[in-house]
């Protein structure tokens, strides 16, 4: 079963004096399915952040659908946008957006007070998940008060507290230091195993994508080329990635 | 390097963040404004020819003071915004390679380029709204002035130099926070943010028990010479107990409601309430200052329209007729009946002139001492006073012994009276006792209260609480106070006649009689009988009267305006700083699947708490100074508390009217800032 289908999605920018258009995403397809652990990968300006954009509900795209869940996000509502959001997905983001007026407990219960749950449920729902992302001893701490591994941490587990049917992740490594990076994404595969969590990773980093189930190339606006792993290692499904990536540089150039 | 490479470094710096510098330099602006406009109005020549001018002149400079002060509070405060924004670019400039130094320089060339346009348009505005506001006091209080423009060199000396002061110490304040922070905190310390202050409980309740002290003060004073003595006191602990309750209190206050997680994480409260304990430090300072403000202006428009529309009350309290005179003498023998009919009939000669009909006429004897009321003894001699048992003035009080006669015939009464009793009248206080008595001097049975007794001028003017004692034989009571005496060996009772009527005559023709009256007695020598005397003409005095409280009137509004315009700019400049602060915060809440009417509901709960904090504190500081006001207004014989109550109350709605629409205004402006922030990642 698919949770998330893309079809024939385009995406043009017009400049600001609407001369100029650029077309940032040509024909994107591909589909999700439930419990996968999904990466896109692309050069700068093959069109990922769009593509994510779109995803996310926070912008609008110009043909296509994007079906979520069995909702039309294209179609939805600007109204019932953000609660859509708020219930159906969860963000991970490069820069972690986490407030510094809450501390990290707070952080992690916005979602989950918007959407007016009272502070017990909340409190039932923390509890494992901060103890499986290592952060139950943070959580009075403001968000400068911890490291950049920590704040990734704290942002997933806000992520994750609503249950969401999707979880988009951009960049998640982008701002951690090697070894919170590998200790981010181990987090990231126990919870697709373990729980079954649907998550869909945007990077250009090719040791986040190894971890990967599938792994998308973008390039100029389309969905390229895509590598399934099978019964692949880490290691060698980074081989793979890496082979894959020096074709599509050298590929590229020949067109 | 180039000689002009700091200039134009400073010169971008600002040009860069004029959306941060442009609301501080206009501050600055406005402030220059409105000292040199005070400062001017102290020098200016048609305040000195004012009637009451030295009254006006100190008020002028104690508001000169205030502004003073206010305006280096305010700087400091404002600054700090902007050092904070500006550390990351420096920072930048340090890791690039220069030295503390060098920045030292930018900082010094951007501090000039500030103080240089600050003065130049703060004075040039002050110079075009100095005359208007000097031609506004003018008519308010009806006298003429010159319609030339007018420079004071002392006003602008003045301004020059408490402005300069202030930009040297804003620029050592910045110089300081660069030269004690590394290139990488510079770098970061825009990030960092302030750290959530902790609820400081100590300050907390010093705030409240200070405040709690002051609002005693105001409520349990009595009588106007405590008020007077205490206001100052009370005013200044009344501005620290609110800096503190809101600086320390509200974060204790909002501590609180963290705790309670019912509360707190409810969608509309759980972002406002963060988000206040995240700023309330910074903010307390700026709500406190906004409450300061509101409350200077409540108290002083209140207290000065009440002052001008009562000015005819103060005018009949002080000159109960239209002609009033009073005669002193020195001995009981010499105000016998038949000396006063004789007096009597020299005003009759006058005034037969003149078609009137003597309304009313107040013409009675008194014999006034003033004494230290203990129970129910009194002690006038002051070499007999044990100071050290006054406790307050509440205890002094005005005696007046009056004829038995002149009560009778003046208010139509057959009271009888033995030897060693009186009927008693308390002119504001109460009094229980059956019996007083004059320590050395003889005692009295209280016969009778009494509950009307004219309205003298002489009770109102005077300050303390007033007996008015009708004895049976006023001879032989003053004979009785003869050994009380100045060292000098004149009596310490004070002796007297008065005869006040109405004419029914027009303006003209009474200030007539007056003068005929005056030139009477300085061609008729009668000082045979009384020592000195005076006449004082209602309708001469008017316009006298009318000029003073009209000047108060002026000034009152003149100080508003400028505590509005500074509360306003605190207000906005904190709304429009916070809007660009809040932007980032509020799209990562989006993002993290906020609708833009919870964000929209967030931000009003947010604002109307912030907003209408400082006017509730205002309401409430007024409220208490009510009290303590009003026995002010009683030394400019002003008794009527009604109209005080409604000159309060209708300044309060007024105010919160404009409050409304300035709060209407910003939270637009702030509202548009923070959903400015674009729907992407």
């Amino acid at each position: 079963m698919s949770i998330l289908e893309v079809n024939g999605l385009r995406k043009v920018y017009s400049t600001r004096f609407g001369g100029n258009k650029v077309e940032a995403l040509k024909n994107v397809n591909f589909s999700v399915e439930v419990g996968e652990f999904v990466a896109i990968m692309g050069e700068s300006g093959s069109g990922k952040t769009t593509l994510l954009n779109i995803l996310a509900a926070l912008d609008k795209s110009t043909n296509g659908s994007v079906i979520l869940d069995g909702n039309d996000l294209t179609k939805i509502k600007d109204s019932s946008v953000s609660q859509f959001r708020r219930d159906k997905l969860g963000f991970v983001f490069q820069d972690f957006n986490l407030l510094d007026t809450f501390t990290i407990e707070d952080n992690i219960y916005l979602p989950l007070v918007l959407a007016g749950k009272s502070y017990k449920e909340m409190n039932e729902r923390l509890m494992p998940i901060a103890a499986r992302l290592g952060i139950s001893e943070l959580l009075k701490k403001y968000p400068y008060e911890v490291s950049g591994g920590q704040k990734q941490r704290a942002a997933v587990a806000r992520a994750l507290i609503t249950n969401p049917k999707l979880v988009l992740a951009d960049e998640p490594t982008g701002a951690l230091d090697s070894k919170a990076s590998d200790e981010l994404l181990k987090l990231f595969c126990e919870v697709n195993r373990l729980v079954g969590q649907t998550i869909l990773m945007v990077t250009h980093s090719v040791k986040a994508a190894s971890v990967a189930n599938r792994v998308l190339f973008i390039k100029d606006g389309e969905v390229f080329h895509q590598i399934y792993r099978g019964a692949d290692t880490d290691q060698q499904l980074y081989q793979k990635i890496s082979d894959t990536l020096t074709l599509l540089a050298t590929g590229g150039d020949r067109r | 390097m180039r000689a002009g490479f700091y200039p134009k470094l400073a010169f971008d710096g600002i040009r860069k963040n004029k959306r941060m510098y442009i609301p501080y330099i206009l501050t600055c602006v406005g402030m220059v404004m409105m000292y040199y406009i005070i400062s001017f109005l102290q020098y200016s020549d048609t305040v000195v020819y004012l009637k009451g001018s030295g009254t006006i002149k100190s008020m002028l400079g104690l508001g000169s003071w205030v502004i003073a002060i206010f305006a280096c509070i305010f700087l400091f405060y404002t600054n700090s915004f902007l050092i904070r924004r500006r550390k990351k670019e420096l920072g930048l400039y340090n890791i690039l390679g220069m030295g503390k130094r060098n920045i030292g320089l930018i900082l010094l060339w951007e501090t000039l380029i500030i103080a240089f346009i600050s003065l130049a348009a703060g004075l040039f505005f002050g110079f075009a709204f100095s005359k208007l506001a000097e031609l506004g006091l003018a008519n308010m209080i009806q006298q003429d002035t010159n319609y030339t423009l007018s420079v004071s060199f002392d006003a602008i000396g003045m301004t020059l130099i408490l402005f300069g002061a202030i930009f040297v110490l804003l620029f050592f304040n910045s110089l300081r926070q660069v030269r004690f922070s590394s290139a990488v905190s510079l770098l970061k310390s825009e990030n960092v943010g302030e750290k959530p202050p902790k609820g400081n409980w100590f300050l907390g309740l010093l705030g409240i028990l200070i405040l709690g002290a002051a609002y005693y003060i105001a409520v349990s004073i009595e009588d106007p010479i405590s008020a007077l003595l205490w206001f100052f006191a009370a005013v200044i602990m009344v501005v620290v107990g609110t800096y503190l309750v809101m600086v320390a209190g509200s974060v204790l206050f909002c501590r609180i409601l963290q705790k309670r997680k019912g509360y707190y994480y409810k969608p509309n409260h759980f972002v406002s309430v963060s988000s206040m304990v995240y700023r309330m430090k910074r903010n307390g300072a700026g709500l406190a200052s906004v409450c300061i403000l509101a409350t200077m202006v409540l108290v002083m428009i209140s207290s000065t329209t009440c002052l001008y529309f009562g000015c005819e009350d103060s005018l009949y309290s002080r000159y109960p007729k239209e002609i009033n005179m009073d005669y002193r003498f020195l001995s009981a023998k010499d105000m016998s009946d038949e000396n006063i009919s004789a007096l009597r009939s020299d005003i009759l000669n006058v005034t037969e002139d003149y078609d009137i009909k003597p309304d009313e006429i107040f013409d009675y004897r008194t014999a006034c001492i003033a004494g230290l009321l203990e129970d129910n003894e009194v002690e006038c001699d002051s070499s007999y006073m044990n100071y050290s048992n006054m406790v307050s003035y509440s205890d002094v009080y005005q005696f007046y012994f009056i004829p038995l006669d002149d009560y009778n015939r003046m208010m139509n009464t057959s009271e009888t009276l033995k030897d060693d009793e009186a009927l008693l009248y308390v002119y504001r206080d109460d009094y229980n006792e059956d019996t007083i008595s004059f320590n050395r001097a003889g005692s009295f049975k209280i016969k009778k209260h009494i509950d009307k007794f004219t309205d003298t001028a002489d009770a109102a003017l005077s300050m303390i609480p007033s007996m008015f004692l009708v004895v049976p034989d006023i001879e032989k009571t003053v004979e009785n106070f003869q050994n009380i005496a100045y060292d000098d060996g004149s009596m310490m009772i004070n002796l007297r006649w008065q005869y006040n009527f109405d004419t029914g005559l027009d303006k003209e023709k009474q200030i007539e009689l007056y003068n005929e009256l005056e030139s009477f007695y300085q061609n008729n020598d009668s000082s045979g009988i009384f020592k000195i005397q005076y006449i004082e003409s209602r309708a001469e005095n008017k316009d006298d009267f009318y000029a003073t409280f009209g000047g108060f009137l002026y000034l009152g509004i003149i100080l508003s305006i400028v505590f509005i315009f500074a509360a306003v700019l605190i207000i906005y400049y904190k709304q429009i700083s916070e809007g660009y602060e809040d932007q980032a915060r509020f799209e990562i809440m989006q993002k993290v699947g906020m609708t833009k009417r919870e964000i929209r509901k967030s931000i009003n709960s947010q604002l109307l708490t912030v907003f209408f904090l400082p006017l509730i504190g205002a309401g409430l500081h007024l409220a208490f100074a009510f009290p303590i006001i009003q026995k002010l207004l009683m030394m400019f014989n002003l008794f009527n508390v009604t109209l005080f109550a409604v000159t309060t109350i209708i300044s309060f709605i007024v105010f919160a009217l404009l409050y409304t629409l300035v709060y209407k205004i910003t939270s637009n402006a702030y509202y548009n800032i923070v959903s400015g922030a674009k729907d992407k990642v």
